[in-house]
């Protein structure tokens, strides 16, 4: 009774997916003319508006559901890679960028060295969680349409633009099963601008942003020692740290921090940290680091009533 | 947004747009249902059980029975599983009947097509094969399969060929291989007989081999039939044998004791 | 809302692939075995293609979506080559395979695909995707059904984890071709032992940069002349070798 409802109701989810079926072309690789000559083998980034293929039944987002979901059914065959701890803020020197570099399937590190903040041209960056694939894919295609804009307009495009332009795209396809949270960090003619955009269609412009499962253990720290006029090695000391927080307390975060700094003249990388690494030892000997291992024990060594001062 | 990463990436499953959440160009309106009332074969009807083939000396020999069943009723007991190809192929069918009906005029007016070229040139078993598991594959890819499991023999240009191909797509080549439930019961016999001596079985040889799969399919496999049909592939082309019957033997089950009423 | 089991166009072919990448090679490897449930298909069906004289893609997962998108990418390359008269350089493979994977984001290739080669610059590289299509270039990885078996053991003898080298010593940045064939062939034989889905042939797909001095390989090659085949087809450019080997049939 419940599925006849829905088949002659016209104000549900799955009449709108079938629409969006109706004018998919059936092959997603849309093959055409555009395959051969100078585009030969581009695919379909060149030929404009990507075309994707939808799945012929009913309702195509149960039938993703059914074969990608691994929280209600952990046999579930297609395990789509996840990203997890990632922040940014924006201080009186430009936007910090940290991440972490783990990507879990289920309870397995399918990766330790992923790459999630990617770098949309030389002055935007954007950060992943969520669906990788999503992420890489569309903050690439949005690369390209930055790029467009200059070309168009003889100027960058805004942070806000840009931004503007993925939160309108990913929340066309809302409802689909894309995942994505994301920062879309940058400097334009307004300064340096964080704006975080992700696929239920939220965009929101501010000054200190965390996304993922370790987000919460990221503010923790973040939080308490962000203000504006924080020193570049301070605000980058404030980035690794937080990150190591998170990937200290979250089981889904680790592995490594990637740690970037947006300045006027673009993006700048600033290193790759491992997180155990932090714990023992800390970042060395650079600007605002504290000379010491980031963990509690290291930091407390000889100071507390477990571990007193041998004198 | 949802921060917790297993609950990531998971599509919305709204019964109905509670808050209005959904783009305002893409508002759901009337449309027509994308099948226009068409139903998709979702489970198969009148079903053919195992089919069995190797690879012997002078080309390939595959094995079929006559039953079609109708759930657990033996519905049609005078059906034909092996279809010739050409000259060079002969394909076996288990799964749905009708769909392999389907197949089979496919096929035929492939044939025929092909045969109006006069060209010289004639379709071999591999090529049916490629055919074949591109239209399965392409079928299964819109959620409207053919639900089957096939075996495609053949020999060509001093070449045999044997492969298989099902509802999925999936594809393989082997010098044994055995449907439905023979490829538990029939699969490891037909490896232990044939592995290794393919160039050296003769005909018949080989068709003992397959008769005493069959034999052992019957005795365990309740959607069998004791009547079959055996295609030869060669040099000089398909024969598909007529119907013969399995000499079964059941004084065996005179010693058997402990399946039931027994009066010791 | 009732979820009523309809047609279930997946299935799980089982095999594991692998691809690790050398300063100036790059190695990848799949084992032969064709499976679902319980049941041995074939013991032979390659997982591991020839894209190019510089690219060898290895597929795993759903054998028939594997087979088809393979197909799907060499025509592509065929393509390229017709309009550029040259062979897609690797980083570009790369970038394609990404798009026709995400093309399908709503209906995926059950694939993990695991590209390796030689890129532009002569280094080796190995790339490896998800089914949707997210990337990234490592210097070695494993896929498949014995993924958590071997890419552990890759992790301690690739990258060195949890190794502390000996006083006065570091790791060495690159390993020599001969240690990355015995660190294949380890793992493959070792996933044969513990995972019933892997097993019975090994196919190890070697790939050299032009300018690599290959007298470590051909000393290789002497002793195996029956196993190693050649399938380069430019001349003066990057050389590709085939070795197969048997796995346990058990």
């Amino acid at each position: 009774m419940n599925s006849l409802v829905q088949r002659f109701d016209t104000n549900n989810a799955l009449s709108e997916i079938k629409r969006t079926s109706a004018i998919i072309e059936e092959d997603g690789d849309n093959v055409s003319d555009l395959m051969w000559g100078s585009y030969g083998g581009f695919g379909n980034l060149a030929t404009g508006i990507p075309k994707f293929n939808i799945p012929a039944v009913p309702d195509p987002s149960a039938f993703l559901r059914l074969h990608t979901d691994d929280h209600t059914d952990p046999s579930c065959r297609i395990k789509i890679q996840h990203g997890t701890t990632t922040l940014a803020f924006r201080f009186k020197g430009g936007v910090i960028v940290a991440v972490d570099s783990r990507a879990t399937a289920g309870s397995y590190i399918a990766s330790g060295t992923v790459k999630k903040v990617i770098e949309i041209n030389p002055y935007l960056l954007g950060t992943m969680a969520g669906g990788a694939a999503d992420c890489q894919y569309w903050e690439t295609y949005l690369g390209i349409q930055c790029r467009l804009h200059e070309l168009r307009n003889k100027e960058r495009i805004s942070v806000a633009a840009a931004s503007k332009y993925l939160s309108n795209l990913v929340y066309s396809y809302k409802g689909m099963g894309l995942s994505m949270g994301t920062m879309i960090c940058g400097w334009d003619k307004t300064g340096p601008q964080v704006y975080y955009v992700d696929s239920d269609g939220t965009r929101l412009k501010g000054d200190l942003f965390s996304v993922g499962s370790g987000s919460t253990f990221a503010y923790g720290v973040l939080d308490q020692g962000h203000h504006w006029d924080l020193s570049d090695e301070d605000a980058q000391e404030l980035g690794r740290r937080s990150i190591y927080a998170a990937g200290h307390r979250d089981a889904f975060s680790g592995n490594t921090i990637n740690l970037y700094h947006v300045k006027e003249d673009g993006w700048k990388f600033i290193g790759n940290y491992d997180v155990s690494k932090m714990h023992y030892e800390g970042p060395g000997d650079i600007p605002g680091a504290p000379g010491h291992g980031y963990g509690y024990s290291i930091r407390t060594a000889g100071k507390s009533s477990a571990d007193p001062p041998t004198s | 947004m949802d921060h917790f990463p297993t609950n990531w990436g998971r599509p919305r499953n709204d019964a109905f747009d509670a808050y209005g959440t959904y783009p305002i160009q893409q508002r759901p309106n009337n449309i027509k249902d994308n099948f226009n009332g068409v139903q998709r074969t979702q489970q198969p009807i009148v079903t053919g059980t195992s089919v069995l083939a190797i690879k012997y000396k002078d080309g390939i020999m595959m094995a079929a029975d006559n039953l079609a069943s109708y759930g657990s009723l033996a519905r049609f007991k005078d059906v034909q599983r092996l279809h010739a190809v050409g000259n060079h192929t002969v394909l076996g069918a288990s799964g749905d009947m009708s769909d392999f009906q389907y197949i089979q005029s496919l096929l035929d007016d492939l044939i025929i097509e092909e045969f109006t070229e006069q060209d010289e040139h004639t379709l071999g078993p591999a090529e049916i094969h490629e055919y074949l598991s591109q239209l399965m594959y392409g079928r299964r890819s819109k959620l409207n399969p053919l639900w089957n499991s096939l075996l495609v023999g053949g020999y060509k240009d001093g070449k045999r060929f044997l492969a298989y191909v099902d509802l999925l797509g999936t594809t393989y080549s082997a010098s044994t291989i055995a449907t439905g439930y023979g490829s538990y019961i029939a699969q490891p016999l037909l490896r232990k007989a044939v592995e290794g001596r393919e160039d050296t079985l003769t005909e018949r040889e080989a068709q003992a081999i397959l008769e005493e799969s069959l034999l052992v399919l019957f005795y365990r496999d309740a959607r069998s039939l004791d009547k079959y049909q055996i295609a030869k592939v060669t040099e000089s082309g398909v024969s598909i044998s007529e119907s013969m019957a399995l000499r079964t033997s059941w004084s065996f089950a005179e010693g058997i004791r402990g399946y039931g009423a027994q009066t010791q | 809302m009732p979820q009523t089991r309809s047609f279930d166009p997946y299935t799980e072919n089982g095999g594991t692939i692998l691809a690790i990448a050398g300063q100036d090679f790059s190695v990848i490897a799949g084992d032969t075995r064709q499976s679902e449930g319980y049941s041995i298909q074939t013991r032979y069906a390659p997982k591991v293609f020839r894209l190019t004289d510089r690219a060898v893609l290895a597929v795993n997962g759903f054998a028939a979506d594997g087979n088809m998108f393979v197909k799907k990418v060499k025509q592509r390359l065929e393509w390229y080559r017709h309009a550029h008269a040259k062979d897609m350089p690797l980083r570009a493979i790369a970038r394609l395979i990404q798009t026709m994977l995400y093309a399908k984001r709503f209906f995926p290739y059950y694939v993990y695909n695991i590209l390796g080669g030689i890129e532009e610059d002569g280094t080796g590289a190995v790339y490896s995707f998800d089914p949707v299509g997210s990337y990234e270039r490592e210097a070695c990885r494993a896929a498949g059904a014995a993924q958590s078996l071997v890419q552990p053991f890759l992790d301690n003898q690739i990258y060195f984890k949890n190794q502390v080298p000996a006083p006065g010593t570091t790791h060495p940045a690159y390993l020599s071709l001969p240690d990355v064939l015995s660190i294949v062939i380890d793992s493959f034989t070792s996933a044969t032992e513990r995972h019933i889905e892997v097993g019975d042939g090994l196919e190890i797909y070697i790939v050299f940069a032009k300018t690599r001095d290959l007298q470590d390989f051909e000393t290789i090659r002497a002793k195996n002349v029956h196993l190693i085949q050649e399938l380069t087809v430019a001349e003066d450019g990057e050389r590709i070798f085939v070795l197969r080997r048997d796995l346990k049939k058990d």
